[in-house]
């Protein structure tokens, strides 16, 4: 049975990280999840520079997403955790506040638009283990990543905050292991596991943000693991370019690949890793795709 | 556990020692005027446990950020430590302290609304401005470009299909964010130097 979705690019992978959209576009296929191309999304906005400026347009901004994607009856698929925080919210607040809900609409009757609270907002994640479920994903396993070990990253915004996102356990979160593991790889426990990975001061406060990704891959690297996996494009460039950066800035050596869920699901159904275009991160995965090639 | 809180006190009263002749005004109706707020509401149950600077991300490499020490000057009514302090945009938004209070303060989210009237008053971090430009002009922070487009065609991607941008105006315009960001002033220090590790 397929299941049917807007598909809610955000900026982020579309337009700077695109071949992280070919593997999302070819697992997503593979899995029988049916994720349309809507017109007429714009930017969620961005959950932390957006909402400090002035809450009420954020939320109004992310209504006028959801009303796009109520006007086709269809669940909002998105593949970044800060428009799924973003889209999340603006759902939860006029779900649960009416008079905030007449307020955004006014404001949307100047487009022509009505949000009615008709649809949900769910992540990448979220659609992998709950809607397609690990044994699916099993069942399309062509090639199982016996003994790579992963260090997987949840990052913050699709756990918390946990009475808006409902999500997992926000504490003790199992899903993401979850889907590592119908890879056939092994999911590796490390200290700082829930650690952020930073992006949200990185404009103001670069000094911090290097030293958070330092300590998150200190231990990714004390637990062994062959790459550290991701759902979330920010955490990407926080742990790829910002590896990359931080080994200039605070004179380190790590080169521990950085996955986007998906590249590593893609893997382990059997597409080359030329397909995936790893060329365009800055940490090259050779090792572990030598590993992966010798299996 | 205790022994991080002891070190959080330890280092406030440090950092005290060089605030006591600064003994700034108190208003009792800054602090309505926070607990008026969407988000607001929870402040009041702050019992000043420390948990949130506990487990705060920022807080633990840059201690010019403390969290207990914001929402202690909100109740306080402190409005010069607060929403004119550069000292709140370094909050990553990670919300880590909204899950683990104990008492169920929306710490981030205040935080939020604190930045809010600082924005009000034209005081944000000048990324943010040009952050607000580009959605503007073009509905998206991240726009498309022409080697974009042509990567996406090159990896078989389709062409997206983003939002008009002329109606994300007429929204922005609506709420009155268009001269929000337009009537941005220049900040204490400018956020990208203080507080900064080194600096």
């Amino acid at each position: 049975m397929s299941r049917n979705y807007a598909l809610f690019l955000g900026c982020t992978i579309p337009n700077r990280l695109p071949h992280l959209e070919v593997a999302t576009r070819l697992i997503l296929k593979s899995l029988d999840v049916n994720a349309k191309d809507l017109p007429g999304f714009s930017c969620c906005p961005d959950p932390v520079g957006f909402s400090a400026l002035d809450r009420f347009t954020w939320i109004v901004l992310a209504s006028r997403n959801l009303a796009v994607a109520e006007e086709q009856g269809l669940d909002i698929l998105t593949l970044c955790s800060g428009c799924f925080e973003t889209l999340k919210t603006a759902n939860y607040v006029l779900k649960h506040d009416g008079e905030y809900k007449n307020k955004v609409n006014e404001a949307l009757a100047k487009v022509g638009k009505e949000y009615k609270g008709s649809v949900e907002v769910r992540h990448l994640l979220q659609v992998l283990y709950e809607d397609v479920g690990p044994k699916k994903i099993e069942s399309t396993v062509k090639k199982p990543l016996t003994g790579i070990k992963v260090a997987v990253h949840y990052g913050c915004h699709v756990l918390r905050p946990s009475e808006i996102v409902q999500v997992d356990d926000p504490f003790n979160p199992t899903y993401f292991e979850g889907i590592v593991k119908a890879t056939g790889a092994t999911p590796v426990d490390y200290e700082k596991k829930f650690l952020c990975c930073g992006v949200g001061v990185r404009s103001v406060d670069e000094a911090t943000t290097n030293r958070m990704i330092e300590e998150k891959l200190r231990y990714v690297r004390l637990s062994g693991a062959d790459l550290l996996c991701v759902i979330c494009p920010f955490c990407l460039i926080q742990y790829d370019i910002g590896q990359f950066q931080i080994n200039k800035a605070l004179c380190t050596d790590y080169n521990i690949p950085v996955f986007y869920y998906p590249q590593l699901l893609a893997l382990a159904q059997g597409v080359s890793a030329d397909e995936l275009n790893f060329k365009f991160q800055r940490i090259k995965p050779d090792a572990v795709l030598e590993k992966i090639e010798k299996l | 556990m205790v022994s991080v809180i002891k070190i959080i006190l330890l280092m406030e009263k440090l950092e005290d020692s060089n605030l006591v002749e600064a003994s700034s005004e108190m208003n009792s109706s800054f602090r309505s005027e926070i607990t008026a707020t969407h988000e607001g509401e929870s402040l009041n149950f702050c019992y000043q446990c420390s948990t949130c600077s506990g487990c705060c991300p920022v807080f633990r490499y840059n201690p010019n950020f403390n969290p207990r020490r914001i929402i202690e000057n909100t109740l306080l009514g402190r409005r010069d430590r607060t929403v004119d302090s550069p000292t709140i945009w370094f909050c990553t938004v990670c919300h880590t302290c909204t899950e683990k209070c104990p008492q169920g303060v929306k710490v981030s989210e205040i935080i939020i609304e604190l930045k809010n009237l600082s924005s009000k008053k034209g005081l944000f971090p000048i990324h943010l401005q040009e952050e607000a430009k580009t959605l503007l002009e073009f509905g998206m922070v991240s726009p498309s470009s022409k080697a974009i487009m042509s990567r996406r065609e090159k990896l078989g991607l389709p062409v997206v299909e983003n939002a008009p941008p002329e109606e994300i105006r007429t929204l922005t315009s609506y709420t009155g964010f268009d001269k929000l960001v337009a009537g941005k002033k220049p900040m204490e220090g400018e956020v990208q130097k203080k507080g900064a590790i080194g600096e």
